[in-house]
């Protein structure tokens, strides 16, 4: 009795999950032909039904506001007409977002063409607590771009200093490579550039094993645009080989209008850039917040970047 | 016999030298171990012993040119003889570590005046001039007495300056609490007078002259002064161990406990304080053992070997501890490494430079005359 009420129940379940299925796919098959049909009409459509599901079960959505990258991209065409003393770049990094995919760490290695050893911007990972009370927590830590950088003073030849926008650069052709300032930062942001190639250097040196090695080997040594100059790695003695280097935020692609790339590739909106001189700014509005902090704020270095926590 | 056996170290330790010195200067940074966390490693410990032992023997020839102790008499020339050759040994050490060595020149021309390390290629090579300058003086048998003193008093000042901002070029950085204190800069012309004085006592002893009824007097006095400043480093050491400790600044704390019971331990407890003060503070307070040139000259080179493990205990834990936490491993790749042991490479080097200055110490003792090897005869005939 008990086996054929066993099966008897299996089979009613089953049933019921293949009537859900066959529903599920109808829908979704008159979905894609929604969407085949008038495009426009059925997202705006499918829109209103994640607003109103996200408001039922009392979450937030971008839905219907401006996305906070288009936001920043006004902002930031509003700053870099202003001259340079009027504007304060800040960084912000919402940690509640953070999933730890370390996208911007790797969208800045292939904006800046860092080399096997070079970060800007790793993603640290911290795990606190005793299970079941555990926590994971991830934190993207580029250079702090620091109003009372420790590492500028101790530098010999004033090759790292802070710039008109009050980021700190590196002066790749006065470096001397003495990595003091390696040493004077109090956030590891700074790493020497040993003159590796991923390619020559990272993976297996037998021939054939890797289809389009060759290309890749140009690309790598090909120029990156730092500073808004192109610096190749095609010489083995040329900066910024032998180099201290770090995050610049992008100073590149801000002076075209463009926002650092570890901003535009964080997948959950968690990196927030802008001019904090602007009152009216993303970021302005966001270091206003009472649950901002700043990493080592102790130490007296002022750091421009700020975290939500 | 023992002259031979030198010469023979020195050549040796300086052909070993040659692929260090070929591979970096031929092939770059990427076999050395020191990375960008690690930034600093054996190189910079090395130059901070060489620099130390330059300006400790500077200080040592002042008890003859300066303060003209009779004791000390004629002892003067090796001393400034053995700053001259430890110094370029410092300054090629620490140039081996930048890299763009081609640049050093803009440290000159273009220095940032604020900087320790600008400062301390400045004062180094001016002291260098002193040194040199000082050596000319004294190998000339008609230069005025005043003339040397005013020289000396200089050089003086200057070596305990150089030594001390060495100090104060760690001490700066407040991102590694462990080297953060003001003791720092203090104890460091100590420690040189203390490198100082252990070579003028190997020398004296290996080398010293057998028809100056002098010597075992010299050799006696040196090593009283060597246990006195082993004593005083030992409380330095103490006194810097145990505040840190109780104080409990985790970074601090994190940084002596990598010295004495990390992957350093070794070298805290076996060379530092094992070979370098407790074996040579008992041999030198035996009873008649400064009669026995051989063993003192060999402990004042134990005394050396246990203040270059020091350097190098001050420089690598403190740079072994991530400034944040997570760092270790957060992202991965060749020099972004917490651990650090000097590669064959950065041995290579500084083996080379050992054999460099003993070579070239041995060879000024044969060839320069004022050095007055026409009297000096191998303590062991």
């Amino acid at each position: 009795m008990t086996d054929s009420g066993e099966v008897r129940d299996v089979t009613r379940r089953n049933f019921l999950r293949g009537l859900a299925g066959a529903a599920g796919a109808t829908i979704a098959i008159a979905a894609l032909e929604d969407l085949a049909a008038n495009p426009d009409k059925a997202l705006a459509s499918y829109e209103a039904q994640i607003a109103l599901a996200a408001k039922q079960a009392g979450l937030s959505t971008t839905t219907g506001q401006l996305d906070i990258l288009e936001r920043m991209h006004q902002e930031l065409a509003r700053a870099i007409v202003k001259p340079a003393s009027d504007r304060r770049w800040v960084m912000v990094i919402d940690l509640r977002k953070c999933v730890g995919c370390h996208a911007c760490t790797i969208a800045c290695v292939a904006e800046n063409k860092l080399p096997p050893g070079v970060v800007y911007r790793p993603v640290l990972e911290e795990e606190t607590g005793d299970f079941p009370n555990v926590k994971r927590q991830f934190i993207p830590r580029p250079c702090m771009q620091c109003d009372n950088p420790p590492c500028v003073p101790v530098c010999p030849v004033e090759a790292t200093y802070k710039n008109e926008d009050g980021v700190v650069v590196v002066d790749y052709e006065q470096c001397i490579g003495c990595r003091a300032c390696l040493a004077a930062c109090p956030y590891g942001a700074r790493t020497s550039d040993f003159g590796y190639t991923y390619i020559e250097d990272t993976i297996p040196k037998s021939e054939g094993l890797i289809v389009g090695r060759e290309a890749a080997d140009d690309y790598e040594r090909a120029a990156n645009y730092e500073y808004g100059k192109a610096w190749s790695r095609e010489d083995e003695d040329k900066s910024p080989r032998g180099n201290a280097r770090k995050c610049h935020f992008c100073l590149h692609r801000v002076k075209v209008g463009e926002l650092p790339a570890c901003v535009t590739t964080c997948i959950g909106r968690a990196t927030m850039f802008g001019d904090a001189k602007d009152s009216d700014s993303l970021v302005s509005e966001m270091i206003a917040q009472p649950n901002v902090m700043r990493l080592k704020e102790e130490m007296g270095t002022e750091p421009r970047v700020y975290y939500l926590v | 016999m023992l002259k031979k056996i030198l010469y023979g170290f020195g050549a040796v330790a300086l052909l070993l030298g040659l692929y260090g010195f070929y591979n970096r200067l031929f092939i770059g940074e990427r076999d050395v171990n020191y990375g960008s966390y690690v930034n600093w490693g054996l190189w910079v410990a090395m130059y901070l012993f060489f620099a130390g032992l330059s300006s400790g023997s500077y200080m040592v020839a002042t008890l003859d040119y300066l303060f003209e102790v009779p004791l000390f008499k004629g002892t003067g020339k090796y001393a400034l003889w053995a700053a001259m050759v430890t110094l370029p040994a410092a300054l090629v050490s620490i140039g081996m570590d930048l890299g763009h060595m081609e640049r050093i020149w803009k440290v000159y021309l273009q220095p940032n005046p604020s900087s320790l390390l600008a400062q301390m290629v400045w004062g180094y090579t001016l002291f260098s001039i002193v040194i040199l300058h000082s050596l000319w003086l004294v190998s000339q048998a008609n230069t005025p007495k005043p003339i040397i003193k005013g020289l000396m008093v200089v050089g003086f000042v200057m070596a305990i300056f150089v030594s001390g901002g060495v100090g104060a070029l760690l001490g700066v950085n407040a991102s590694r609490a462990v080297w953060h204190v003001g003791l720092l800069p203090a104890q460091f012309p100590i420690f040189s007078l203390a490198t100082g004085v252990a070579l003028m006592l190997t020398i004296l002893s290996f080398f010293g002259t057998t028809d100056d009824t002098r010597r075992l007097r010299q050799v006696r006095v040196l090593s009283i002064a060597t246990v006195v400043l082993l004593l005083v480093k030992t409380y330095f050491l103490w006194a810097d161990l145990s505040m840190s400790l109780y104080s409990g600044v985790p970074q601090n704390v994190d940084a002596i406990n990598e010295m004495l019971y990390g992957q350093y331990w070794w070298a805290f407890w076996i060379l530092q304080v094992g070979l370098g003060t407790i074996l040579p503070m008992v041999v030198l307070v035996l009873p008649g053992m400064y009669k026995k040139p051989l063993w003192i000259g060999a402990t004042g080179i134990l005394v050396l070997i246990g203040f270059a493990a020091a350097r190098a205990n001050i420089v690598f834990p403190a740079l072994a501890i991530p400034e944040l936490e997570g760092l270790a491993t957060a992202f991965t790749g060749p020099h972004l490494d917490f651990e650090y042991f000097p590669s064959l490479m950065e041995w290579s080097v500084t083996i080379g430079l050992v054999g460099a200055a003993t070579l070239a110490f041995l060879l000024g003792l044969d060839f320069l005359p004022f050095l007055g090897t026409q009297k000096q005869t191998e303590v062991t005939k």
